[in-house]
């Protein structure tokens, strides 16, 4: 762990920019700014996560909008219930106003004349009195202002009735002379006043809230407004930064479509005349061959019995070598045939397989001592003839490099199997090969012996590395001088893509 | 026995042709083989036309086809024996230094009754030919047919 050179909390970069470790003392480089660490982080990313955080972040940008939204247009839906309360609550008192003028004045005209019909405004508010303070409570509740007014305003009713109720008492029993100044000056004058005061109070109470509603609904308006502006443009903008990204991503991925479909097409055109090149070799070149050839024994033929001991051995060995060359041709068309073959993809038995080997080799055994070890093999996706051929020339390669032992060993068997391959090996008690030259054995045209030692082109391990690789699989080989060699073949056990 | 019928040889390697010949001399059928050194005299023979206007007519026993021939190759001429009517029943032995897929497939699809490769080694070309030519030009009863087509 590095030095802490700030309290900064350590946010782990890309793995580009781990800083080394440094001695204690040295001067500590100074870490990446703070603000450029999203951006590393941006950088780091592939294409895909890129846009999943782009469209999370237009998402999260939406969420909040809604959110801010919904709670401005609560606000909105509040206020306008409020508002519908104070005008019902303004209309509610100036009627009350009005009932309670009504009451005295009417009450008043009874005083003077007696007349029993100018009771009726009285007793329409003593009978409505209780509705009108349901609905005033109703109204007012949540404002302790209001309400406080509103039992005040009870108090003041309750003592102007009780005044205007006396007042009718006594002209009831004293005719108009005892009411005389009542009638005149009112009985609950003051009353009145201070209901018309309270009136006005709480109106204009409920009106300056009112006020204060419109503004507070029209500064949240604007600022639902603004937001929804703001969160729009930052939402076009990073949508308009993720399609740059998708955009950019399949311009690229366009290109190199491109570009591999081209050098597909040069390497199908390599491929075709390399092709060409092998027809002509499989044809033109081994007619000369014969020739030589036929013209030497054509030759020994018509000469024959006057030629001595060393013209014959000549003319064998022109033989032998067009021969030898013709074998050449031919391995090496086989090897290069065995690149652009098309494979046939089955399940290849490989104990029946080395079984049918074993047979197919019989002839070349004969006379020799061998003891053979063959443990159970697996069944591996493949090209049938092409493992054929593998396990051909691996096994005819153990038969030839021990011909020179009295009992020869030969052992085929798993060395080891995991999920993705298995490891087939084939052992032999043979001459065996120095290890610095293991990395030859499997080269076109390597040979590690010489050719009177053992026959053979060195094509055989070339062409098993090949079909080996074509199956997707690896190819080795362990061995010491004179102690034998073990070749390994590592095969898939999934089928191969191509 | 069909000791009257020839075996045609189209071959325009001389060297390959004199090897052929060597081989089929030692078998004494030499002098029942007409050589001809490309496709289209190959034809010419077939049709009886041009230098082999006169020659007495009927099929040969077997035809010995070249692949690779200048003017008219192996596979062409082939292909138009195997189309005529009067030609079709006539044996075709392929006899060529090709062992290319291909064209031992197209061969075949065209009605070849064997395909031969030639073997560098001599002996083995010796013994090839000899078989060869014993087989279908002395073993094998040719189909019966008419005289020379005349396309």
């Amino acid at each position: 762990m590095e030095s802490a050179t700030n309290d900064r909390p350590q946010i782990p970069l890309a793995p580009a920019e781990e800083p080394k470790p440094r001695a204690t003392g040295a001067i500590p480089i100074d870490p990446e700014p703070f603000w450029r660490l999203p951006i590393t982080w941006f950088r780091a990313l592939t294409i895909e996560r890129r846009i999943l955080a782009g469209f999370s972040l237009v998402f999260v940008g939406i969420l909040v909008i809604s959110a801010v939204s919904y709670r401005n247009t609560s606000v909105l839906i509040a206020n306008s219930g409020l508002d519908t309360r104070s005008h019902e609550l303004v209309q509610l008192l100036s009627n009350i106003d009005v009932a309670m003028d009504e009451s005295e004045n009417s009450h008043r005209r009874y005083l003077v004349t007696g007349e029993a019909l100018y009771l009726q405004a009285y007793k329409t508010v003593v009978e409505q009195k209780p509705t009108f303070f349901k609905y005033l409570n109703d109204l007012t509740r949540g404002s302790p202002e209001q309400q406080q007014r509103v039992g005040l305003l009870n108090q003041m009713m309750d003592r102007q009735l009780n005044a205007e109720a006396g007042a009718i008492a006594q002209r009831d029993g004293g005719g108009f002379e005892a009411v005389r100044k009542m009638a005149l000056e009112g009985a609950a004058k003051q009353e009145l006043s201070t209901i018309h005061r309270i009136i006005a109070e709480m109106e204009s109470y409920e009106r300056q809230a009112l006020r204060r509603r419109v503004l507070e609904s029209a500064a949240s308006t604007t600022n639902t407004i603004v937001l929804l502006s703001i969160g729009a443009l930052l939402q076009l903008v990073l949508l308009a930064s993720v399609y740059y990204l998708i955009r950019h991503d399949i311009t690229e991925r366009r290109r190199i479509a491109t570009e591999l479909q081209r050098r597909g097409e040069l390497l199908e055109a390599a491929n075709k005349e390399l092709e060409a090149f092998s027809y002509s070799v499989s044809h033109d070149l081994r007619a000369p061959l014969r020739h030589i050839g036929g013209y030497a024994s054509l030759l020994r033929k018509t000469v024959g019995e006057s030629l001595n001991e060393k013209a014959v051995r000549y003319l064998q060995t022109i033989s032998d070598s067009a021969k030898q060359m013709g074998q050449l041709i031919d391995d090496l068309l086989v090897f290069s045939r065995m690149g652009r073959q098309e494979m046939l993809l089955t399940s290849v038995n490989l104990d029946q397989l080395v079984k049918t080997i074993r047979y197919e080799l019989r002839l070349d055994l004969q006379g020799r001592e061998i003891s053979w070890t063959i443990n159970p093999l697996p069944e591996v996706p493949g090209d049938p003839a092409m493992l054929r051929q593998v396990f051909m020339n691996l096994i005819a390669n153990a038969v030839k490099f021990t011909s020179t032992r009295p009992i020869a060993k030969i052992e085929v068997g798993v060395n080891r199997r995991t999920s993705g391959e298995v490891v087939i090996f084939v052992r032999d008690n043979g001459v065996g090969f120095d290890m610095q030259y293991a990395s030859k054995l499997f080269g076109v045209f390597q040979r590690l012996h010489r050719v009177d030692e053992f026959e053979g082109t060195g094509i055989g391990l070339a062409n098993v590395r090949r079909i080996v690789h074509r199956h997707g699989g690896r190819t080795w080989a362990e061995g010491m001088p004179d102690k034998g060699a073990t070749f390994y073949v590592a095969l898939p056990t999934r089928r191969p893509r191509s | 026995m069909t000791a009257a019928k020839p075996i045609l040889l189209a071959e325009d390697n001389p060297r390959d042709a004199e090897l052929a010949l060597a081989a089929m001399e030692e078998q004494h059928i030499s002098d029942k083989v007409v050589l001809c050194h490309d496709g289209a005299e190959a034809l010419d023979y077939l049709y009886c036309r041009g230098q082999f206007k006169s020659r007495l007519k009927g099929n040969p026993a077997v035809v010995f086809l070249d692949l690779k021939m200048p003017k008219v190759n192996g596979l062409e001429v082939l292909r138009i024996i195997k189309a005529d009517t009067n030609l079709r029943t006539i044996p075709v032995v392929m006899l060529t230094s090709s062992r290319e897929e291909r064209d031992l497939a197209e061969s075949y699809a065209l009605g070849a009754n064997a395909y031969v490769v030639k073997p560098v080694e001599f002996h083995q070309f010796l013994s090839a030919v000899k078989e060869l030519s014993t087989f279908w030009g002395v073993i094998n009863e040719p189909p019966p047919e008419g005289s020379c087509s005349s396309n």
